[in-house]
């Protein structure tokens, strides 16, 4: 993938083929707008993008389900397609690039070479440390030796789903590979993470694009996600809010409540403690998202999400909160009533959401443990 | 009552030239009746985005596809800016729409995909908006092609 052409601005590549400035302007101003970015982002994006060379991109996969890399190819502002040939050099995804083999991991030996000290690594998936790493190797090595090789030359890490970010699936106890989030295996790099399972389109490729054109880490919360995409709660972005606020729930998937599209919180919409853009940038180029289509949020941004119980049951009686923060007794006792008073309701989402401010400096289950 | 700027004087027509001013009125047209708080809020918003234009000639632009604005807010905030007298528009995958409005240096942008899809739709302050001008690379670059192309076309048959 890589085109020997990385000493080229973006502006003189895209002179080169034929695409105006007035059409990259164009782009994004759209962008922006579609990402919920400053509108003074787009004519700055442009300008910062045309006057740099396209940065080098490394994609590493370890234990994930390619999830992640199927959302990322349904982004629609900017498109894949867009990111890959405009603004970034895209030297190595086994899942995506055409070389395979020898071929593969000498396009990604030299681009770290190449650009050492100044290349983007993303990582999908979680790094499996049991049985010597035997559970994920690729070309002969584990994927901790490739993430410890790749992270070196790294200016930021991406951490691309909540596998990568806080462990995800394969962290679910008990844990039989032995995996890690990216941040329990290294420590001295800017990592940013885009949790999700899996995660947004538009915020993976709104994340690198923002990086991309500041070279700046972006704002982060407390589980290093960035403020701009995971700044709201679903609940307080939801368009079911006011009926949650009324005191309107729906109590089965197909009762009246449901088909007049009430809140799904007894349903157990996790909305109330899930932070993400779901319900801002929609999916799909901004067709919907899950609870528009008559279910509940299932958390999938937040960390510990697979070990909190069922999906179905109200946050009030499930172990949810904040992994390792939120102890389940204090949000018992936060949410004691309040699945039948909309009022109380509130009060505990605000209390939950208060606690976990309080704890921002603390990590995740996953960070805890493998620090 | 000793002095004659004692005496009170009541304006009940338009200022006219060289007689008593009174605050600017708005220009023809312009309705500012407006009853949305969304849409007050945007135009003093627009207000000191002009005073910034002016002073310091720093342009701006407000994203209208991040503000919840009903129809009727956006009827009633087309109402208030009105159209002014300069309209452009951009064919560039897909058609940009460029409108000033009345108000002078606001102007009413509309950016839709090759499909005709709204992509973006923003109120920019500024003298001209950004997209019209002409890039100093592509003037350049074009002032090659075009040097070539009377090069070849001086060469003899």
């Amino acid at each position: 993938m890589s085109q020997g052409k990385s000493e080229l601005t973006v502006g003189e590549m895209l002179l080169q083929h034929g695409i105006s400035r007035r059409r990259f302007i164009k782009f994004c101003t759209a962008t922006a707008s579609a990402l919920a970015l400053p509108p003074w982002m787009g004519p700055a994006m442009a300008e910062q993008l045309r006057n740099s060379p396209r940065p080098s991109v490394i994609y590493l996969s370890f234990q994930e389900c390619t999830g992640c890399v199927e959302s990322l190819t349904r982004s629609f502002a900017p498109t894949i397609e867009n990111l890959i040939f405009n603004f970034i050099s895209l030297d190595y995804d086994d899942t995506l690039m055409a070389a395979a083999g020898e071929a593969a991991e000498t396009a990604r030996a030299k681009a770290m070479k190449d650009h050492f000290g100044k290349y983007v690594l993303l990582v999908d998936g979680s790094v499996p440390t049991g049985a010597g790493g035997a559970y994920c190797t690729s070309g002969g090595r584990s994927a901790e030796d490739t993430l410890r090789e790749a992270a070196k030359g790294a200016a930021a890490i991406v951490c691309v789903g909540t596998c990568s970010s806080f462990g995800g699936i394969p962290f679910a106890d008990p844990n039989p590979t032995g995996a890690w989030p990216v941040s329990a295996i290294v420590g001295d790099k800017p990592i940013i993470n885009v949790s999700g399972c899996p995660p947004m389109p538009e915020v993976i490729t709104g994340t690198l694009l923002q990086f991309v054109t500041t070279g700046q880490v972006p704002d982060l919360d407390e589980h290093r996600r960035p403020k701009v995409f995971f700044g709201n709660t679903i609940h307080d972005r939801c368009y079911r809010r006011p009926f949650y606020d009324q005191g309107k729930f729906a109590k089965t998937f197909d009762d009246e409540g449901a088909r007049n599209g009430w809140c799904l919180y007894e349903l157990g919409c996790k909305g109330p403690t899930t932070y993400n853009s779901c319900a801002t940038i929609k999916w799909n180029g901004g067709t919907s998202f899950p609870i528009e289509s008559g279910h509940g949020c299932i958390g999938c941004s937040e960390p510990g999400f697979w070990d909190k119980g069922s999906f179905y049951s109200p946050l009030s009686s499930a172990a949810w909160g904040k992994a390792g923060e939120v102890a389940p007794r204090q949000v018992l006792e936060l949410t004691a009533g309040a699945a039948a008073v909309g009022v109380a309701l509130g009060v505990a989402s605000a209390g939950v959401s208060r606690l976990r401010q309080r704890h921002s400096e603390q990590r995740t289950d996953g960070e805890t443990k493998g620090s | 009552m000793s002095r004659l700027t004692d005496i009170p004087i009541r304006i009940e027509g338009p200022a006219i030239a060289g007689g008593p001013r009174s605050d600017p009125a708005p220009s023809p047209g312009l309705d500012f009746g407006v009853s949305s708080s969304g849409v007050s809020a945007i135009l003093a918003e627009l207000a000191r985005l002009l005073d910034q234009l002016a002073e310091k000639d720093i342009p701006a632009a407000i994203d209208l596809r991040s503000l919840p604005l009903s129809p009727q807010d956006r009827a009633e905030l087309k109402q208030a800016l009105g159209n002014g007298e300069v309209e452009a528009s951009v064919n560039a995958e897909g058609v940009s729409t460029l409108r000033e409005t009345r108000i002078s240096g606001v102007w009413w942008v509309e950016h839709r995909d090759a499909h005709g899809e709204l992509i973006a739709e923003l109120l920019e302050v500024a003298r001209v908006p950004e997209i019209l001008a002409s890039a100093s690379d592509e003037i350049a670059a074009a002032a090659h092609t075009l040097r070539e192309r009377l090069s070849v076309a001086a060469r003899p048959c």
